[in-house]
């Protein structure tokens, strides 16, 4: 019986102290790179704009915040943001999904803008003394501007944070940290700004609804990779994504017109038959202002893409898309696409070469983003580039949920790894948000 | 920037909502247990109606048996390929437990019967509900009972016949994280829970070949458990709830057949050594599946397990002390499941277990035993393909077990 008892007291106290596992995650090593300090260069996807606008909580879910908390565990120092103090958006407020009636007085969930108090004070002030700052993201920012002698006078965002607006050039103010690493996103704006206008741009101009001259893009970006690769610091590139594969030009769709009555169809073709266009039950193309043609309008053809600013009052009950030719700033006809393709290709050979000549890693987010279209899946989570509930893109259609940034910062993780013998881990993405549901 | 979209469905993504792996529980004996999980030779007692029904008819006298195991098992999860990421499962205690009434029909007697209630299959895994993986699964509860009358029959001194009838009921619980937050960034939550029933059937031969060595063939057949009527209740954002109607769901989980052969060397008076060796039809478990009643946002789900057949070793010993015995005894079982659909609902490896326990008779009839059984597995790297995830994962577990044995 004492055997007994010993026994399962014996066993009672092994079970207390338990037989717990001890595995542990291999020790993370920062290979050939040296994350001493970090810099991240770039436009608004750097900086963490989300939403439509910057704030604080973007910015501190930004890719750049993100990655310089993995580089920490492999000797990364401080990275310092230019934080804006609050969280209703700046300039412009952010956008949130609500319940909004439209014109035919259905309620629907959309993104509305917030309409909570502003905590904007101060936003505008100088903070350059709390700098050099490592994340010099700045929305709005170009290729062609990084040369720019004078621009934080041109862009609030830059002005905020550079120590000399007036004299500096942004590649000075990237270079003031002294960075021993960089990531470098530059160059969607030299394209965006033309498509988001609907393409009503030049091709080859240095206006903000331009595409940018190739050589200037050229040149600049030359000169901004030699100069950081000359200070000896290691880095990743990141190119271009196909503009027209984001929400922003893929959500409303071009075969949208639903007619339902035979008498809207009869009118339709009895109005339009003589321009070659036809409807029918279902669902028919919309119509939309084409200037380069004689009637001035025709039906907008697969592979052409209507803005997501188009205004849905106006085509639910102004007859946007029929009777009134959908205007020409919210569509992107065949001939606009290809320029931005074609300038998009352009653009990310140069940033290829760059990427090789110096031995940099090259992040191909037009690749990533086609690979999202089909998916990708993540510790249970599948995401896409379908607006709001795709999961990646914020309500906006152009930049990122804090999820889609971490996305984005565990493929340059793996670029990094990779390119420099690393073994930095992937950040959790699941403990970043998405899209808040009301 | 703004309006378009009413949403109208926000699919629940890569649902694995899984009832559990290799959840098969071999502590129906406590001094099977001791033994590395050895028996289907030697009928020790009345727990024979389990591992071979032939033995009952070969017990003195009827005997009854009861034991409860505590099975507290601790997994851990580190996120790879370069993993940052650990998680530990929250520790809870799980009793499995054996009921066993049988034995010869009379002294003599050359029919047996015998009746049994146990638990074959389990898993509880709560990993919380603020962990990575939580949109796979939060945390997972899989309850088995099956009750099983046997009739065992002698056909002679040598080679004796068994037979049970089996009906098995148990519980599911599943919850876990639907990726849609709410004003405040909670996630949702989605609970599956539902009673499964199902039937099978046992049979057993034992062969005495001489005094010092026996052996034993068993076969437990299948068992689909079935849940028709399952309630599944979802809590999300109150602006999509109308998509996630709280609806019923039907799911079947298939508990593999088990062949086992066995065999037992009395090589003394006192010591006596078995071994065993058991296939398990894992392979039977292909896919899991969830029918909603009602869909939505919530499609039925369908997610391929593709398990494996598995040989398993068993190796076991026993050795009388006067009214005292000591056993001890160890195990291999590889693992049903494979590198790329390795859940975290069901956290599988090829197990490797040590055993040892005691018995203690303070009167003739009356045994008291305890055991214990320390099962662990090697550090395994391992991926859900389905959910894209990816860890290594480690089970440690420390069993104890008591019961008590009466002959009448």
């Amino acid at each position: 019986m004492k055997k007994a008892y010993i026994l399962i007291a014996a066993a009672g106290m092994l079970a207390a102290a338990s037989c717990k596992s001890r595995i542990e995650p291999e020790t993370p090593s920062a290979g050939e790179a040296d994350f001493t300090t970090y810099v991240a260069i770039g436009n608004s996807l750097t900086a963490g704009f989300s939403d439509g606008t910057l704030y604080r909580s973007g910015q501190e879910n930004s890719y750049p915040n993100m990655l310089a908390g993995q580089f920490r565990l492999v000797g990364g120092g401080d990275f310092r943001q230019p934080l804006l103090p609050g969280e209703y958006g700046w300039p412009s407020v952010k956008r949130v999904l609500g319940i909004r009636t439209d014109c035919t007085g259905a309620a629907g969930l959309t993104p509305v803008f917030y309409t909570g108090g502003a905590d904007t004070a101060g936003s505008a002030a100088s903070i350059a003394a709390g700098g050099p700052y490592n994340n010099v993201g700045i929305p709005g920012i170009r290729c062609i501007d990084y040369a720019l002698t004078g621009y934080g006078l041109l862009n609030p965002y830059a002005a905020r944070f550079f120590s000399n607006p007036v004299g500096q050039k942004p590649l000075d103010v990237a270079l003031q940290p002294a960075p021993t690493f960089f990531t470098m996103w530059l160059g969607s704006n030299d394209v965006l700004g033309y498509a988001t206008a609907g393409g009503e741009g030049t091709n080859g101009g240095v206006g903000l609804n331009d595409i940018s001259p190739f050589v200037a893009f050229k040149v600049t970006y030359d000169t901004t990779v030699a100069a950081l690769a000359g200070t000896g610091a290691k880095g990743v590139l990141v190119n271009i994504p196909d503009v027209t594969s984001v929400p922003f030009f893929t959500t409303v769709p071009a075969r949208g017109l639903v007619l339902t009555e035979q008498a809207q169809v009869d009118a339709l073709n009895a109005a339009y038959g003589s321009l070659g266009m036809q409807f029918s039950l279902g669902a028919n193309y919309f119509v939309i202002e084409d200037e380069t043609i004689p009637a001035g309008r025709r039906q907008i053809r697969a592979g052409e893409y209507i803005l997501l600013t188009v205004p849905q009052d106006s085509l639910k009950c102004a007859f946007w898309g029929t009777q009134v030719p959908i205007p020409r700033q919210y569509v992107l006809t065949e001939d606009e696409v290809a320029n931005v393709r074609e300038a998009t290709a352009a653009f990310n050979q140069v940033i290829a070469e760059n990427a090789a000549k110096y031995g940099l890693g090259l992040m191909d987010a037009n690749n990533y983003l086609k690979t999202l279209q089909s998916g990708i899946t993540w510790n249970g989570v599948t995401y896409t580039p379908t607006f709001v509930t795709g999961g990646a893109f914020s309500l906006d259609g152009i930049h990122l949920t804090p999820r889609g940034y971490a996305l984005v910062a565990n493929e340059l993780i793996r670029v990094i790894n990779q390119t420099y013998k690393a073994t930095i881990p992937a950040v959790d993405i699941n403990k970043y948000g998405g899209i808040r549901f009301p | 920037m703004k309006r378009i979209c009413t949403l109208t469905a926000t699919a629940l993504t890569a649902s694995s909502l899984a009832f559990g792996g290799s959840f098969q529980l071999n502590l129906q004996g406590i001094r099977q247990t001791a033994m590395g999980g050895t028996g289907v030779a030697w009928p020790w007692d009345a727990s024979a109606v389990f591992f071979n029904p032939g033995g009952i008819s070969r017990l003195k006298s009827l005997e009854a048996y009861g034991s409860i195991n505590f099975v507290t098992p601790n997994v851990k999860y580190v996120q790879t390929p370069t993993g940052g990421y650990t998680a530990s499962s929250n520790t809870h205690t799980t009793t499995p437990f054996a009921v066993y009434f049988g034995g010869p029909v009379k002294k003599g007697s050359r029919i047996g019967v015998g009746i049994g209630v146990y638990t074959p299959f389990g898993n509880k895994l709560d990993w919380g509900n603020s962990w990575t993986g939580r949109y796979v699964v939060e945390s997972i509860s899989l309850k088995s009972i099956f009750i099983q009358p046997t009739v065992s029959y002698a056909i002679n001194d040598i080679i004796s016949v068994g037979a049970g009838f089996v009906y098995g009921f148990g519980t599911v619980d599943i919850t876990k994280a639907i990726p849609i937050q709410d004003a405040a960034g909670n996630d949702g939550q989605a609970s599956l829970s539902g009673n499964a029933n199902g039937v099978g059937f046992n049979l057993g031969v034992q062969v005495r070949a001489t005094e010092q060595l026996q052996f034993g063939v068993s076969y437990r057949s299948k068992v689909n458990m079935k849940v028709n009527e399952g309630d599944a209740m979802f809590t999300v954002a109150p602006s999509v709830a109308a998509n996630f109607p709280n609806t019923i769901f039907s799911s079947e989980l298939p508990l593999p057949e088990i062949l086992t052969v066995g065999a037992g060397y009395r090589v003394t008076k006192d010591l006596t050594l078995q071994a065993d060796i058991v296939l398990a039809g894992w392979k039977t478990y292909d896919s899991l599946s969830f029918d909603f009643a009602e869909n939505k946002a919530v499609q039925d789900t369908h997610d391929p397990r593709d398990y494996k057949n598995t040989v398993a070793f068993r190796l076991g010993g026993h050795y009388q002390i006067g009214q005292f015995a000591v056993m001890a005894g160890g195990a291999y079982d590889p693992t049903p499941t494979r590198d790329n659909l390795l859940s975290p609902d069901a956290v599988d490896a090829n197990r490797i277990t040590l055993s040892c326990g005691a018995t203690y008779q303070p009167l003739p009839r009356l045994s008291i035993m305890a055991a214990l059984n320390y099962t662990t597995t090697p550090k395994r790297t391992a991926s859900y393909d389905p959910a894209g995830m990816q860890g290594a994962y480690q089970i440690k577990s420390l069993l104890p077990a008591i019961g008590v044995s009466y002959s009448f």
